[in-house]
């Protein structure tokens, strides 16, 4: 039994496998050099037209249940941004082409110092707001001020990332410059301004609001879209804005935004049925059967999110052993893990780096390491030796396994692990699912011996999550992990400009987490999509995550 | 009679009032944080404890229980019922774009119930412990077993997979298209009528077989009436008043299941808006929804009771 789900995970991994082996030529070329990396990942250029759109149409999209407010910087969730980002641009993004390359949205270009402490973006002149006021420096000022320091009240997850914007200066009214008390790798710096949730808002917004948007619906942005109607927890209307500065897009004169619960068979069926041209976050059957069915095209993507198992360390004498932890870490045979939710969400093998970033260990050697082999005996030998060297080769007993709530993937993973850990190392648990807002006030007060949750970043450098879920008292730091050595590397890797060092110094951060766990990463999540042949215009196959590539301006319907 | 209606007033008043208490209290004791849901797991870890106390304050749930109580009291008698917490829309907006399309749900379902329930009850009591009574009582276990939401699935995906038909994504109301109406409420409708249905036919099929058995219906086919009119016309109406007692009772369990089988059809109605409060800790649209299905079930009761006196002239009120 066991050989055959691992025979079926081999089999449905060949997608993946191709498409690892494509970043990991991407991967290569970066590695030539600085110069080499930047050049395909910037393009100072008009933004892409395809000759070929016709325009017209409606676009019926579906995409995660309705957003619990509207202020998409305070959001962290794909239910705002996935039905808001139409509305709005940001100072750069991401080529909907290919969701990596990053060109230029409301700034046509942009200068960074040579010495990587000020950002200097130019900005399109003529652009109206939705409601005909003029976008200015100010606008972008008031925006990012917001986002960098949050009034009080105000929690912007992706402050974070912009620790060192010291000054934010308006040269004048089309031009703006952000000025860095310390240096970042330029692609952070870029990757953080051209993230989908840093759109610009007006400032006389944001000042009206008092800085709080939350229960401010369609505020006016410079988007491609303008806001027609909103039916609560059903469909949200947009059409064209026929002022947009980028003459000739949108190509679609309407989009409906459906609010359908992710993964459900209420969004699979909806696709299904033709009632959507677009679905995103299917659940594995429904994008199966959409994949067989003719005339659609089905993608399955990489997302931003990590699955996670968390050992209290703060709570329970026997996690503040390495060893214990290590032996854990390697109990868990993840491609059964994997195996077992293969119904209800896609999921990949990864360490503690996103296993599609050029900077990790690459799949084929990270398969060889004890912990990823597709047969684990060898793993499962050498984790009872160690829980044997730590004094606990009797086991432990009673534990309190904490579950997040609301999605099956939790509940399966619960299961098959209290199962491995029982069988390989004699570690008994009581399974405790709590919903989902409780999971995090409990894991957050240390309520739990063992947690299951996932987690995101807004990057896919590690910069942005090393500090947030491995940092000391960091926010996702539910375990109380610390490791001096681990602490003062992942400082180094933020400030490392040069990329090759950098990814020496990456690599030597994983050797040290892959012996010292901090978590346990059981998984890392993935997105299937499918839409009708008819629709033209996106192919999120290489996308990294929801929230960048979100604003269907360059998507067109070919019945129209 | 007005004294009756009265006491009954009264009492129905006292009973909401203990719902209103007891989920209110309920609410606030039962763990999980609503902030969760406002800013996402990345905000809500990231969330000062000054940054909490602000937003827990612009919510309202920073003041104490009794006056979160009060506020809550003066909502309802303005007709306001209090915001969501998250969109910032009213409940009442909610009820009103929502609850016809529940209430069609639950109307339909009771009239399915009826319209199945009520023959089979006959046709299993006039021809006791023949094979067509074993069939009937057979099916009327299996549809009280059978979990309406499971049948809803099943439903839809057989629907979906055999025949590429999936009922319409949003709310249509009666009134805008009275077809894509029609198709968004008869899954529900059905899957809850039969489940209702089988009650009422098994209360129908006992009362039946006692009243069957009275001297009067012995008469009355002494004196050559047809076997037909000796049941419709003189055992039935005097079996039907268990059975309108406990259509009541079932209204309650209409509007309780409704909250899953919504949920299974992907029907927008008040019965998924309560699941998804309650996921979202949406504190205040699930004390009003909850408190709006005890007014329903208690409303419902009194119009029972009230119906007895002009169904059986025998009965006086006091």
């Amino acid at each position: 039994m066991a050989d055959r789900t691992r025979s079926k995970s081999r089999s449905s991994s060949v997608t993946r496998r191709s498409f690892l082996k494509t970043l990991g030529i991407a991967g290569a070329a970066a590695g030539a050099g600085p110069a080499v990396l930047r050049s395909p990942a910037e393009a100072q250029e008009t933004p892409f037209r395809d000759p070929a759109a016709k325009p017209g149409g409606t676009l019926r999209y579906g995409v995660h249940t309705a957003p619990a407010h509207f202020d998409v910087h305070q959001s962290g969730t794909v239910a705002n941004i996935g039905a808001q980002s139409p509305m709005y641009d940001t100072l750069i993004r991401r080529d909907p082409r290919d969701g990596q390359t990053i060109i230029p949205d409301l700034a046509f270009k942009w200068d960074v110092a040579p010495d990587g402490k000020k950002y200097t973006f130019h900005l399109r002149k003529g652009v109206k707001f939705h409601d005909g006021a003029d976008f200015t420096a100010e606008d972008v000022k008031a925006t990012y001020e917001r986002i960098v320091r949050p009034p009080k009240g105000v929690v912007i997850p992706r402050s974070s990332l912009f620790t060192t914007v010291g000054e934010i200066v308006v040269p004048d009214p089309h031009r703006i410059e952000f000025r860095l008390t310390e240096a970042r790798p330029r692609a952070f710096m870029l990757g953080a301004f051209a993230s989908g949730w840093n759109i610009i808002v007006r400032k006389k917004t944001l000042d009206d609001n008092q800085g709080n948007l939350r229960q401010v619906m369609a505020y006016p942005g410079t988007g491609p879209f303008r806001h027609v109607s909103r039916r609560d927890k059903e469909v949200w209307i947009m059409e064209r804005n026929p002022n947009y500065w980028n003459k000739g897009l949108p190509y679609v004169d309407k989009l409906e935004i459906y609010h359908l619960l992710p993964f459900s068979p209420e969004l699979g069926a909806a696709f299904l049925s033709g009632k959507l041209d677009y679905a995103r976050l299917l659940d594995p059957i429904s994008w199966r059967k959409a994949k067989e069915m003719p005339g659609v095209t089905a993608a399955v993507f990489n997302q931003s999110v990590i699955q996670t198992f968390y050992m209290n360390q703060k709570k329970v004498k026997a996690f503040q052993d390495v060893r214990v932890r290590r032996a854990i870490h390697l109990a868990m045979d993840r491609h059964v893990l994997v195996d077992v939710v293969k119904d209800t969400a896609p999921m990949q093998i990864g360490g503690f780096v996103y296993p599609f970033h050029e900077a990790s260990t690459p799949k084929a050697e990270l398969e060889k390491r004890l912990g990823y082999q597709k047969d684990p005996k060898a793993a499962i030998q050498e984790a009872k030796k160690l829980m044997q060297a730590a004094g606990y080769g009797q086991g432990i007993k009673g534990l309190d396994f904490l579950i997040r709530g609301g999605a099956n993937t939790f509940k399966l993973w619960a299961v098959a692990i209290q199962a491995m850990l029982k069988e390989h190392l004699n570690v008994e648990c009581n399974l405790r699912e709590v919903q989902i807002s409780q999971w995090f006030e409990e894991a957050a007060a240390g309520n739990f011996d063992l947690g299951i949750t996932a987690i995101v970043s807004a990057l896919m450098d590690p910069s942005d999550y090393f500090s947030s879920w491995y940092g000391k008292d960091a926010p996702n730091n539910y375990g109380g992990w610390t490791n001096e050595q681990f602490h003062s590397l992942a400082r180094n890797i933020e400030r490392e400009v040069d990329d090759n060092k950098r990814k020496t110094m990456i690599r030597q951060a994983e050797d040290i987490l892959e012996s010292d766990p901090p978590l346990i990463p059981v998984a890392y999540e993935q997105i299937c999509d499918a839409w009708y042949n008819r629709v033209h215009g996106q192919n999120p196959s290489k996308y990294f995550g929801i929230y960048d590539v979100v604003r269907w301006d360059q998507v067109w319907m070919a019945q129209s | 009679m007005q004294k009756y209606l009265l006491r009954r007033a009264l009492f129905a008043l006292g009973t909401l009032i203990g719902v209103s208490l007891i989920i209110f209290v309920v609410l606030r004791i039962l763990p999980g944080d609503p902030l969760v849901a406002i800013l996402g797991v990345e905000g809500h870890a990231k969330m000062a404890p000054a940054d909490r106390a602000v937003l827990m304050r612009d919510l309202g749930l920073s003041d104490s229980l009794p006056v979160q109580y009060v506020r809550w009291m003066r909502d309802i008698a303005t007709g306001e019922l209090g915001k969501s917490f998250f969109r910032g829309d009213t409940v009442r907006d909610l009820i009103l774009h929502r609850g016809p399309l529940s209430a069609e749900i639950a109307i339909l379902a009771l009239i399915i119930s009826w319209l199945v329930g009520l023959p089979v009850g006959i046709l299993s009591a006039t021809r006791p412990n023949g094979w067509a009574d074993a069939v009937v009582r057979s099916l009327s276990v299996l549809f009280i077993a059978v979990p309406g939401f499971w049948l809803g699935l099943l439903i839809v995906l057989a629907l979906l997979f055999w025949f590429g038909y999936k009922a319409p994504i949003i709310i249509v109301q009666l009134w805008e298209n009275p077809w894509q109406n029609f198709q968004l409420i008869i899954g529900p409708a059905v899957v809850l009528g039969l489940a209702q249905g089988a009650y009422i036919a098994r209360m129908s099929r006992s009362c039946l077989l006692e009243v069957i058995r009275e001297d009067y219906v012995r008469t009355a086919r002494a004196k050559g009436a047809v076997e037909r009119a000796v049941v419709m016309h003189h055992a039935l109406p005097n079996a039907l008043l268990p059975v309108i007692t406990i259509s009541g009772v079932l209204l309650g369990f209409v509007l309780g299941g409704s909250v899953a089988v919504e949920q299974a059809f992907g029907v927008p109605g008040l019965g998924r808006a309560l699941v998804v409060a309650i996921v979202e800790r949406d504190i205040v649209v699930v004390q009003n929804l909850v408190l709006l299905y005890a007014g329903i079930f208690v409303l419902v009761n009194v119009l029972v009771d009230m119906s007895y006196a002009w169904l059986d002239p025998r009965i006086r009120y006091q």
